[in-house]
């Protein structure tokens, strides 16, 4: 039996494998994390990080792999194996009970102090949360239900948790997310005193000048593998982004054919959900790139052109004529079409079959009548999407679920090209899908453009909105900020005005 | 490791004969019991006359049971058909009574239920409010309005003609067995043939994902629920012709049968979705089940007990289809 090599190591994890129908989310990754120190752990969307600190907290079981603390193996079965271990875990909507006041959330699943009887000591309680939150040199309220503290005091909140039940290992996914720079300023130095308590803490973010100012070391994630783990000061933000993107980004993406054509959808002044006058607009056989923050309010726009929620306010030209579009079945029947954001929630009916999705929204273009349905036209159009999207089924009439995810996401798209669309909304549209199947979506997309369909395109993922958008609107707190042309800026220029900075 | 291999081995012709008892599982229950009541009682189970007795006494729960099927298509129950089916037998004794048209009768009884459907449709589907609360008290409200209306009494005395639809026959085949097939006929068709079927079973399936494919939820399900109370009243009016009577709680045992056959049905033919077929199916079973138990002289109270015990069972093998797939 191995032992670890080094002393410092506190936890190691081996030969971490993980398979989802049709993705290996994450693929005999090696990681270890030594004692104090901060572990930065990067990678595009979907690289597969999130899988990893899911089986670190119990909450996924790997199909392969085994994982050392303190020397020790560690069976995890459940996040309470997990959490007995000493590893804790802060993630914007994971751990707290929003009905619960921090004192009562800080001692989570572990006994309360207890006078004479088992009755609840809650002085004592209320006194060790109170030390606790001292300790990190900040204040909150721990007598009201968390759910209506600021991120920032939930984040605090957690991290007294971790104090509380001595964690040596603290994961952090994404901690800055929603947090102002002061408040980001003010967790650094929480982190830093971590750090002096020997407890190491794993740094999940996107924030490049984050994982510069705060991590020793630095391990980047690609495709569900480990492509890099080094000193975080041996090297710099360019050699990483390459490291994360891993290829040379004109070669990936589909070139640009032709030029787009007139105006096809003009938004003007929209209101509504989050957003706050927006304006823009879209041409034919272009590619419209979204940009923006979880909460830019980028899925909200999707979904008022789209008529799935009602705008406040602001007009919308279709081809120069203004429309109303009360619902998602006024919007197929005007030719705007939406690949919703979840597939699974949104975007299939998993009990049905593969043909039964893809003619959903056009059913009455398959029936005598728009009534009785025509299962032998309905076939054929079915069998012919299939072929051009290269869905890999046993047959049309198999269930849907059965699918892997990739060709589940390719079902969505065929139910919107079932009557091919003027106007087709992509909301996420690669999400947890491999990078092979990626690219057979980006030349769909690049294809559909080149036929005229105007694209509205929302996407994390930086690369792929450079890489396929002809123009980026960025969105920032329901505003449109900015227009940009892709081929004049790059990722950390995007990512600024994401977070609402223009640069110089 | 050669020990774990060897259980391995040992695991599979296990896990095929599950998967098998979980297609035809159900069809063999069927036999089982079919089998049993015919080497028990083979003269009285298995002549001509009993077994269109059993599709008789079954035709009025097949109709509720179908209408169900399709409300449960979309995902949604009406606890309220044995109840409304009481009262719409109440309603068309009453108008008879009163010396009203017989087709007009019948018609403003079919009304009746339609309207109660389309209440059911519109609480659960536009105000969004819970389908087993709501049917659960429209279920009690309609059984006080059968009460009310009859005084808790049974109606006796209905026009000859009016006995025909229930006592009638074509042929020697039972005319409530020719509304039955009707109705299955019917429901099977827009169910199985028409946009309007595929559009309720995707509202079933997942109403998000159905509204973004364009499909308008609410009034679809209110269409289900107005079947559902159609279909229920329809089986009352059938069920007092059958009678010659109108009971204000004739109809309540149908509204638990009805759960079971839909559920057993279920675990048939389109695996773990409400289906005709397999409605008709698990109407059936439950038809052998009571006459047999008639027949055996089984105490009637404990048959109910029974009825309990076969809607738990099957929806443990529908469930146990629907994970496993």
């Amino acid at each position: 039996m191995e032992s670890c090599p080094s002393s410092k190591v506190i936890l190691r994890m081996q030969g971490i494998t993980k398979d989802y129908p049709g993705v290996r989310a994450v693929n005999n990754v090696d990681f270890d994390v030594r004692r104090g120190e901060v572990h930065a752990l990067v990678g595009e969307n979907g690289a597969g990080k999130s899988t990893l600190i899911k089986i670190l907290a119990g909450v996924i079981l790997p199909d392969a792999g085994r994982i050392w603390l303190n020397g020790q193996e560690l069976i995890l079965r459940s996040a309470q194996d997990a959490f007995r271990a000493g590893l804790s875990f802060i993630h914007q909507e994971l751990g707290l009970v929003p009905s619960l006041n921090g004192a009562e959330n800080i001692f989570l699943g572990r006994p309360y102090p207890t006078k004479r009887l088992g009755l609840v000591d809650w002085s004592a309680l209320y006194k060790q949360a109170r030390e606790l939150i001292a300790q990190l040199d900040t204040e909150v309220p721990l007598d009201v239900p968390v759910a209506q503290l600021s991120p920032a005091m939930r984040t605090m909140i957690s991290i007294a948790r971790a104090l509380s039940i001595q964690a040596s290992v603290v994961a952090m996914d994404e901690p800055t997310a929603s947090l102002t720079d002061q408040e980001a300023n003010h967790l650094f130095r929480v982190i830093r005193s971590l750090k002096q308590r020997g407890v190491s803490v794993i740094y999940v973010s996107h924030r490049l000048e984050e994982i510069f100012a705060i991590s020793d070391r630095v391990t980047v994630m690609r495709d569900g593998q480990v492509v890099a783990t080094c000193p975080t000061r041996d090297i710099d933000a360019a050699e990483l982004i390459r490291l994360m993107v891993g290829r040379n980004l004109s070669k990936a993406y589909p070139p640009r054919r032709g030029m787009p054509g007139k105006p096809l959808l003009e938004v003007r002044n929209l209101n509504g959900s989050y957003l706050r006058g927006v304006s823009f607009t879209l041409h034919q056989g272009e590619v419209l790139g979204v940009a923006g923050l979880a909460g830019a309010g980028r899925t909200e726009l999707l979904r008022l052109l789209f008529g799935a929620d009602k705008p406040s306010g602001g007009s919308i030209l279709l081809e120069g004529r203004p429309i109303k579009v009360p619902s998602p079945h006024a919007a197929f029947s005007m030719g705007i079409a939406l690949v919703p954001e979840e597939r699974h929630s949104q975007g299939l009916i998993l009990t049905q079959s593969v043909a039964e999705n893809i003619t959903l929204a056009h059913l009455a273009t398959f029936a005598k009548g728009g009534f009785l349905l025509n299962t032998k036209r309905e076939a054929a159009v079915v069998r012919r999407l299939v072929q051009a999207l290269h869905i890999k089924a046993a047959n049309i009439r198999q269930p849907v679920s059965q699918l892997s995810g990739g060709n589940q996401q390719k079902v969505v798209f065929a139910k919107c090209l079932a009557k091919p669309p003027k106007i087709l909304l992509l909301d996420e549209p690669t999400r947890g899908i491999d990078v092979g199947t990626k690219f057979e979506f980006y030349r769909i997309i690049r294809q559909l453009a080149e036929q005229g369909t105007g694209i509205l395109l929302v996407s994390s993922e930086l690369s792929e909105l450079l890489g396929l958008s002809d123009r980026l609107l960025v969105l920032h707190e329901g505003r449109a900020v900015a227009m940009l042309k892709p081929s004049e800026i790059d990722q950390q220029t995007l990512l600024a005005y994401c977070y609402g900075r223009r640069p110089i | 490791m050669s020990a774990s291999a060897a259980s391995r081995d040992n695991a599979r012709p296990q896990v095929k004969r599950r998967a098998l008892l979980r297609t035809y599982g159900t069809f063999l229950g069927f036999l089982l019991i079919v089998a049993a009541f015919a080497f028990l009682r083979p003269r009285a189970f298995l002549n001509p006359i009993n077994l269109r007795n059993v599709l008789e006494q079954a035709s009025i729960l097949a109709i509720i049971s179908f209408v169900m099927t399709i409300l449960m298509a979309t995902g949604k129950m009406d606890l309220s058909v044995g109840s409304l089916a009481s009262l719409s037998g109440v309603v068309v004794a009453t108008l008879l009574l009163k010396e009203m048209n017989l087709l007009l009768a019948i018609a403003a009884s079919l009304a009746l239920g339609m309207l109660a459907g389309a209440l059911n449709g519109a609480l659960v589907s536009y105000l969004g409010l819970s389908d087993f609360i709501i049917t659960l008290a429209t279920m009690t409200a309609f059984r006080g309005l059968s009460l009310w209306l009859t005084d808790g009494a049974t109606i006796f005395g209905l026009p000859p003609a009016f006995l025909t639809i229930g006592q009638g026959t074509v042929g020697s085949i039972p005319v409530p067995i020719f509304i039955m097939l009707g109705v299955m006929i019917l429901c099977w068709l827009l169910l199985d043939q028409t946009t309007l079927g595929r559009r309720w079973y995707a509202i079933g399936g997942n109403e998000e994902a159905a509204f973004l494919s364009g499909i308008n939820v609410r009034r679809l399900r209110l269409s289900a629920f107005v079947l559902s109370g159609t279909g229920a009243a329809l089986a009352g009016v059938v069920l007092t012709s059958r009678l010659a009577s109108a009971h204000p709680l004739a109809g309540e045992p149908f509204m638990l049968s009805s759960f079971a056959a839909v559920f057993l049905g279920m675990t048939m033919f389109k695996e773990g979705q409400a289906n005709i077929p397999g409605t008709f199916f698990g109407v059936l079973f439950m038809g052998v089940l009571n006459n047999g138990l008639n027949i055996l002289q089984v105490n009637p109270y404990i048959q109910i007990v029974l009825t309990g015990s076969i809607i738990i069972l099957s929806v443990l093998a529908s469930r146990l289809v629907r994970t496993q797939r």
